[in-house]
């Protein structure tokens, strides 16, 4: 079987602009799939995606869940013979494969770019100028209950964050969902067709494989990414719980607000604080944590696995702050001060920023990876071996 | 015209060796200083030559013989050289000489080594045998007069060896000396050492007993090896009838080795012939990123490639592990041209380890500088002093005699200017 490669000089040329910068050196000895522990054995990775890469072979490499078994473990970078750094390369066209299929497109390309930073973070800043101009808090000063200070009351109750957010995360949400069936039908292109394999099965399979963090566990040079990967992974799942009883908390509220039942007793579901404030807590104490443990890894290992990307970087800085802003705001409101107004509304920036981007930063690879792994189970690519 | 005529040579393996009678036929007077007790260096360990196949003393024993035909060759045996001070004409030279506790009486009678109690590992085959520390590394080694190890000789307190020598041979009062030398010209041959296999973490690192180096298997398959020329694996002495080559065991990466080490593909390609001969129903897989068989050596590469028993896989071995109940070293490798991954037992398992030139390890006193690997810039040494073969560059045996002869004239025309 004879193939025309046509090489895609772009394409390559934003592999080695997004991270990739080493991809020319390397020369396919395979040493990176051998040493690999979470390849099949069957067209293993990631020597055929270099090669792939080196001849700009992007449909090839967009339609094939391997970029996304893949996670970087950096075994393969530690002992390559030539610095080809094949677990940055990968990195780089997952980063280049979510700007591919996510909806709008141009979001992508402006999260994958520093240049963009401030616009992007622009949007939150200006949002929440706005409504808090309009509330009239610039000139007339900020509310407190009795002396205390309420963050609902600041944001005219908790509307403005309910509203904005709920808009946020809907948004997300959809976008991602256009994005994942995109890279759905992409690998079936590529593979001839959709896969009779049984999708409940891969599906329960790779949620099984993510909660326990089954593959990461197979890395060697930074085994140490399981645990901080777990801790940050657990704590969202900590934070989401929280952030649906504390908005449950508060429909009542609502419900008398928009008159739809005059003699709701707003305090009804307050009792659920109890719940979501020591999840909350304990969540978010585990969030800086496993971050700051994913940053000094990073560090520790940039001999061997690279440092990352600004888009990695990106990243972790923004769930740093996010968890970082969140303690110290409630800190502050504590405390009682007026500080605890600009870090809430700080906080809420970089919230929005991790909110509404989500389709476009790494924070996307949690619905690409997925997608992936589910395929790759359900066409029997990945056994979980 | 220089004061001083004389020509120093550092090493006596092969490019050494050339270097010396190549001068001294010349007309010039040449001391040689080697660090061991014989003469020979890695050639020596060879089983045979690539590409003709035939055993290293032819070549050697022309060059032992012009060296005891010579009257103009003088050398140190076990000796070193601690500090060069002059310039071109006129060096200085201070030589250290360790004792080798038997003297010129010595006629090779084997009895100081049948008395010898110590026991300890022989260095000449890798550690793969065990050797007495009063002892000559094989029958034809040069010069034949036997030495003692004094790291394990336990001195005068035994003297069992003494007791047995019936020529007076034996000395174990000899102390180390300084000697000290004037030469017009310095030529350094102090050739290379095998890469440390304990570097290489993923492939055994040198605990698998089946995983031996191509130095290693040289030595099995030399008639003076450690089982008399059969090829035997080290855990459990059986014939190996399956063995795997790993090429570029530290060669070509820069975690180890950031050059190619030039004979390690026609080395195994010879070792796979060593297993073929002996063992006809046996098989050989070399595992390569690319098979370099530079110039007219492509046709031995076509020739050894024409055995089906032999195959090629294009892929690197990157890790080996041990079954623990047979002893077989499992390797791990792609076969990149059928997008697999393998891993399959051997009997045994020879890593194609590459050359690391001797002064990454040990400097020799002259001002000269290295690249971050150890070899020596040639354009770098002081003028009258000469570097050969290995020292500078990988090279086979052919190459370094091409090289030492150059260097020969340059020398003499150093000690003649």
């Amino acid at each position: 079987m004879t193939e025309q490669i046509k090489p895609d000089l772009n394409f390559i040329n934003s592999v080695i602009n997004a991270g990739g910068e080493s991809l020319k050196k390397c020369y396919q000895c395979s040493t990176c799939t051998v040493v690999c522990n979470v390849t099949p054995d069957d067209k293993p990775f990631p020597r055929k995606e270099m090669v792939q890469a080196q001849w700009g072979m992007k449909d090839k490499l967009f339609g094939n869940p391997d970029i996304w078994l893949c996670h970087q473990c950096s075994d393969c970078t530690a002992y390559c013979p030539r610095g080809a750094k094949p677990g940055e390369v990968l990195g780089a066209i997952r980063k280049l494969s979510i700007e591919e299929f996510s909806v709008p497109g141009f979001l992508a390309r402006m999260v994958n770019q520093p240049k963009f930073l401030l616009v992007l973070l622009a949007a939150p800043v200006l949002l929440y100028t706005l409504i808090i101009a309009s509330q009239g808090f610039f000139t007339d000063g900020v509310p407190t209950e009795n002396g205390k200070i309420v963050f609902g009351k600041f944001l005219f109750s908790l509307y403005y964050v309910d509203t904005v957010f709920t808009a946020a995360a809907l948004f997300a949400v959809f976008s991602l969902y256009l994005g994942v069936t995109k890279y759905w039908r992409a690998m079936a292109a590529a593979n001839g067709g959709v896969s009779s394999g049984d999708f409940g099965k891969a599906l329960s399979d790779t949620f099984m494989d993510i909660l326990g963090h089954n593959r990461f566990k197979k890395c060697e040079v930074t085994k140490d990414r399981a645990t901080a990967h777990m801790l940050v992974f657990y704590s969202f799942i900590g934070l989401f719980i929280t952030t649906i009883l504390a908005f449950a908390r508060v429909i009542p509220e609502y419900i008398h607000h928009l008159h739809l039942s005059e003699g709701i007793d707003v305090h009804m579901l307050d009792w659920l604080a109890y719940i979501y404030k020591p999840i909350g807590n304990v969540s978010a104490a585990a969030l800086v944590l496993g971050i700051f443990l994913m940053m000094s890894n990073r560090f520790k290992n940039q001999g061997k696995a690279g440092l990352g990307s600004y888009y990695d970087w990106l990243f972790i800085s923004l769930v740093a702050g996010v968890g970082i802003s969140g303690l110290l705001a409630q800190f502050l409101r504590m405390a009682n001060t007026v500080a605890a107004y600009p870090t809430y509304v700080a906080h809420l920036c970089l919230v929005f920023f991790l909110f509404a981007y989500a389709p476009f930063s790494k924070m996307a690879h949690m619905a690409y990876r997925t997608t992936a792994l589910v395929y790759s189970r359900q066409t029997g690519r990945d056994t979980g071996n | 015209m220089a004061e001083n005529k004389k020509v120093l040579v550092i090493g006596g393996g092969f490019s050494g060796l050339t270097a010396a009678v190549e001068t001294a036929e010349a007309g010039s007077d040449v001391i040689i200083v080697e660090k061991t007790p014989f003469f020979g260096g890695r050639v020596t360990q060879l089983n045979k030559y690539f590409p003709k196949l035939c055993p290293p003393n032819c070549g050697l024993e022309i060059n032992f013989k012009r060296i005891k035909n010579s009257g103009d060759v003088t050398f140190h045996m076990m000796a070193e050289v601690e500090k060069v001070t002059g310039q071109e004409g006129n060096f200085e030279v201070t030589i250290k000489v360790k004792p080798r506790y038997v003297n010129d009486k010595c006629v090779g009678c084997n009895a100081c080594a049948e008395a010898c109690p110590v026991e300890m590992p022989n260095e000449f085959n890798f550690g793969m045998d065990k050797t007495k520390a009063a002892y000559i590394t094989h029958n034809q080694a040069f010069p034949f007069v036997y030495a003692i190890d004094d790291r394990f000789c336990k001195g005068k307190a035994c003297g069992k060896c003494a007791e047995a020598c019936k020529y007076d041979a034996i000395d174990l009062d000899m102390k180390p000396q300084t000697v000290t030398v004037n030469v017009g010209s310095i030529i350094l041959a102090s050739g290379w050492d095998p890469y440390d296999v304990t570097k290489l973490d993923n492939l055994g690192a040198g605990n698998i007993k089946n995983v031996i180096t191509n130095m290693q298997m040289e030595r099995l398959a030399s008639p003076n090896g450690p089982t008399g020329g059969k090829i035997l694996r080290p855990s459990d002495g059986k014939e190996p009838k399956s063995i795997a080559f790993v090429q570029c065991a530290g060669s070509r990466d820069e975690n180890h080795l950031p050059y190619c080490s030039f004979i390690c593909c026609m080395a195994s390609l010879k070792q796979a012939t060593y297993l073929r001969e002996q063992y006809p129903d046996s098989t050989a897989s070399i595992f390569y990123i690319d098979i370099r068989t530079p110039g007219r050596y492509e046709q031995f590469y076509w020739k050894v490639k024409e055995d089906p028993n032999v195959s090629l896989i294009k892929g690197k071995i990157a890790r080996i592990t041990e079954d623990p109940a047979t002893g077989n070293p499992i390797i791990e490798a792609e076969d990149i041209l059928q997008g697999k991954k393998i891993k399959q037992a051997f009997d045994m398992v020879v890593l194609a380890t590459g050359m690391v030139p001797s002064t990454s390890s040990s400097k020799i006193p002259v001002q000269v500088s290295y690249t971050p690997e150890g070899f020596v810039m040639p354009a770098t040494l002081m003028k009258g002093v000469y570097a050969v073969g290995t020292l500078k560059s990988p090279v086979d045996v052919a190459k370094s005699v091409q090289d030492a002869t150059g260097v020969a004239i340059k020398s003499i025309q150093s000690v003649r200017r």
